[in-house]
């Protein structure tokens, strides 16, 4: 061995693992946040339904809280949090 | 009784005597204080006790011709006095005469007789004794010697006839006092030919214009008969309307010579010089009254008359040689004419503006811009601090002139402002303490703030800031917040979020790394972990993008990667981790002949170092098979290695460049004095291509803004003109945009159905919901 390395200092970039670009019910990005925050990151979490359907936290709490039924607003099945 | 007091008090205090009669008139009464005094007593005691005082039953007599004698004796005296020989009364006697010649009434023709007396002496001695006089100097001299004569004389002859002054002359308005009457005769007899005051008059202004000229002149003597002017009262009717005309013909000739003759820092000492004279000179013998309309004379013809040459032929050059003085001096004079300072506001103004065209907008001074910028605001700020008296309107014409200048050459001040600002806070630049830095930083921003185009700025700093935090290149990192925080009050919070974002990246990933050692230290795997791996987590959009790279690590790298990327996920559920080679950094051990060394190297440096821990020779394809490192990339990666200061590898055929059919070996002969090496990565040169993906990310940016607005104002007015929408745009854009750039949006959104053209008026828009 003539050379081995001691340390490193790199460089990663974290993205949400979404199926899609943007959130369906504020449209704005997933790299961003929702309309409320200004941070994204843990502060503005995405949740994934059973549906596979993906939004920000906060766009589909306040969803719900509006609707009656608690369904997915992309597939209209019931909304049901998909365990990790 | 009554006028034996009367004529007591008038003897001891003469100034109450005037008041007396006045004080009998008031009162009605005929008595003197004492009924006064009984009068209250009157009323307080309610005894009425009168006291009465009678006249002489008989008045007594004078002698037939005690008149004529009297007033001759009084002749006597006055022409004893004017003949200056000893007058052979007692004065107490005379002034007894006088007040006797009023008591019986004869007062008016005393003061007559008196008149008399006098006029015939000034019309007879005092008047042809000056015409006599030839020459012009000496004649003054005898007009001031005779008027000083008169003067004592008449004052002699007024405390000698002191009781018809005050006893008649006081109430009598229609004749002048006695020495009212005195003035006036000289005045008629004397100065009022025509003769006499023309050469009285000419004569002062020879003497003033000699003074003028450098010569000294007997002040006194001037000083005495302009007194006599205006004690004669024709001091502004005869001298100084003559005196303006010739001070305004002098300094018209002497202000069109000087300008052509001295350079501007001359004539303006002059003009002050000229300035600080005329005002002695009112000091010293001119009637204060002159003094407005002399100075505003000289001012009128030696600094209005020529502003506009004055500024056009000086100003330039004492700006540019810094000239404080003089250039206090122009404002103190200019101040003092109307419109003097709003032309030299202008001229300062339009010179800034020439000064700062050429340090911004010439490409081959980029180097040194920001530097000439900051010592050329320097400059004049001292100027306007200490010439120009810190007046708000040369402040405010600083800003405006920088503001202009700066922004005539697009987006590059405010990238050149970037790299500066990167150039301070990087490592390595000990030049300053933190407080200079502080203070430079401070600068920087009041030239930032005359930029337009705020976001250029932003971007370059961005990519520069990401740099300085990624490598850990930052020198302080107060000041970088100092800077965050000056930029955040400059451009407001939306501004710096993102810069913001990124220290608070910094931050999170400082607190993940401690765990995370944490994690492998409690990792029981048979995994040799020497590596120690620093991982630096950014979230997207708040920082710069960098192109993926995808490159072949070794395994043990591999796993490592695996480990953190295990652990994070762990951590924070959802999100997955891209990893950027190109920003990635190595510290390796390596063996020498000569011993160990500490490699401090890229990543990309290192995956080639590693390849030789298996091979001796490689070829540069080998390398680039087992790297996958991008060709560009890693043939600057090689340059590093074998042709920069510190060659670890040797290359086959030597050379400075780096081709496709080279061979490398490992160097072990490799010397270094230091223990640790760093090996510079050779730093693509910002090329111009890398320039302009920024500015372009820029245009980018803007072109989404000038959507934003336009649809924003029109979905509040609905319906708007062309010229109305394309200045509120202009309102709410902050950064520059061209007409042009306007009208191709406007199409672009007209085209997405945004908005459209009205059916009728093709210059009005609709908002389409």
């Amino acid at each position: 061995m003539k050379v081995k390395i001691k340390g490193w200092n790199t460089v990663a970039v974290w993205k949400w693992l979404a199926n899609d670009d943007k959130c369906g019910i504020c449209r704005a990005p997933f790299d961003g946040c929702c309309s409320d925050c200004k941070v994204p990151g843990d502060d503005c979490p995405l949740v994934w339904g059973v549906c596979s359907h993906c939004f920000h936290m906060h766009c589909i709490m306040k969803w719900l809280a509006a609707q009656q039924n608690q369904i997915c607003p992309m597939c209209r099945q019931d909304w049901q949090l998909k365990s990790e | 009784m009554y006028e034996l007091m009367t004529m007591a008090s008038m003897m001891e205090d003469s100034p109450n005597a005037a008041k007396r009669p006045n004080f009998s008139a008031i009162s009605n009464s005929n008595s003197n204080g004492i009924s006064k005094t009984n009068s209250v007593l009157m009323v307080k005691s309610g005894v009425a006790k009168k006291l009465v005082i009678k006249n002489f039953r008989e008045k007594p007599k004078l002698p037939e011709d005690y008149h004529a004698e009297t007033w001759k004796k009084l002749k006597e005296a006055v022409v004893a006095i004017q003949s200056s020989t000893p007058i052979s009364y007692c004065l107490e006697e005379l002034y007894q005469a006088v007040e006797n010649m009023c008591s019986y009434q004869k007062a008016s023709q005393l003061y007559e007789n008196l008149r008399e007396v006098i006029e015939q002496h000034v019309k007879e001695t005092v008047e042809p004794y000056i015409r006599g006089v030839q020459d012009r100097k000496i004649f003054l001299k005898e007009m001031e010697a005779c008027w000083q004569a008169h003067c004592r004389q008449m004052i002699m002859i007024r405390s000698i006839f002191l009781y018809l002054d005050r006893r008649y002359v006081l109430q009598t308005p229609s004749i002048p006092s006695i020495w009212d009457m005195g003035l006036e005769l000289f005045r008629k007899h004397v100065i009022g030919q025509q003769l006499a005051q023309t050469r009285t008059v000419d004569g002062l202004l020879m003497l003033i214009e000699s003074e003028r000229q450098g010569d000294v002149v007997d002040r006194l003597l001037l000083k005495s008969l302009l007194r006599m002017l205006s004690d004669l009262q024709i001091y502004q009717d005869v001298f100084e309307h003559r005196f303006l005309q010739a001070t305004d013909a002098l300094y018209t000739a002497e202000g069109r010579r000087l300008m052509q003759e001295l350079d501007v820092p001359e004539y303006l000492a002059h003009v002050d010089k000229r300035l600080q004279e005329e005002n002695e000179r009112v000091l010293h013998y001119l009637d204060g009254g002159t003094r407005w309309a002399l100075i505003h004379t000289v001012e009128r013809q030696l600094i209005s008359e020529h502003l506009g040459s004055l500024l056009a032929k000086g100003l330039e050059n004492l700006l540019d040689n810094n000239r404080i003085q003089d250039l206090s001096l122009m404002y103190n004079l200019f101040s003092r004419v109307k419109n003097g300072l709003v032309e030299l506001c202008t001229h300062f103004n339009s010179y800034i503006k020439k000064k700062g065209r050429t340090i911004v907008i010439d490409p081959e001074k980029d180097k040194s811009m920001v530097q000439d910028l900051l010592d050329f605001k320097d400059k004049m700020d001292n100027i306007v601090l200490t010439c120009f008296q810190k007046s708000e309107k040369f402040v405010n014409s600083v800003k405006e002139a920088f503001e202009h200048f700066i922004n005539q050459r697009p987006n590059k001040p405010a990238e050149l402002i970037a790299k500066f600002v990167d150039s301070k806070l990087r490592m390595g630049n000990k030049e300053a303490t933190e407080e200079e830095l502080e203070r430079l930083l401070d600068k920087i921003m009041v030239i930032f703030r005359f930029i337009h185009g705020k976001d250029v700025f932003e971007a370059f700093y961005k990519k520069d800031l990401a740099k300085r935090l990624l490598v850990g290149k930052s020198a302080s990192v107060d000041a970088e917040k100092s800077m965050l925080s000056k930029l955040k009050q400059e451009c407001g919070g939306a501004f710096t979020s993102k810069l913001e974002g990124m220290f608070k990246d910094m931050e999170l990933s400082r607190d993940i790394n401690v765990a995370f050692k944490q994690y492998v230290a409690n990792l029981r795997t048979d995994f040799d972990s020497a590596i120690d791996l620093t991982v630096n987590i950014l979230t997207m959009g708040y920082w710069p993008t960098y192109p993926l790279v995808e490159v072949n690590l070794p395994k043990e790298m591999v796993q490592y990667q695996e480990i953190f990327n295990k652990f994070y996920l762990g951590k924070h559920s959802g999100r997955k981790l891209q990893w950027q080679p190109t920003l990635g950094q190595c510290m390796l051990k390596a063996i020498f002949d000569n011993g160990k060394k500490e490699l401090q190297v890229s990543l990309f440096q290192a995956l080639v170092l590693l390849l030789f821990n298996e091979s001796e020779d490689l070829s540069y394809d080998d390398i680039k098979t087992a790297t996958n490192i991008e060709e560009g990339e890693l043939k600057r990666t090689l340059q590093s290695l074998a042709c920069g200061k510190a060659r670890v590898l040797m290359k086959e055929p030597k050379g400075k460049d780096v081709t496709e059919e080279d061979k490398f070996k490992y160097n072990l002969e490799f010397t270094n004095k230091l223990f640790r090496v760093k090996i510079n990565q050779i730093q693509m040169k910002e090329t111009n291509e890398e320039q302009k993906a920024t500015e372009e990310r820029v245009f980018q940016d803007r072109q989404y803004q000038i959507d934003a607005a336009i649809v924003r104002i029109m979905k509040m007015r609905k319906t708007l003109s062309h010229q109305l929408l394309v200045s509120e745009l202009y309102n709410q854009l902050k950064f520059p945009v061209t007409p042009v750039d306007l009208k191709k949006r406007i199409e672009s959104l007209i085209d997405r159905d945004y908005m459209a053209r009205d059916k009728e008026n093709p210059k009005q828009y609709n908002y389409v919901a």
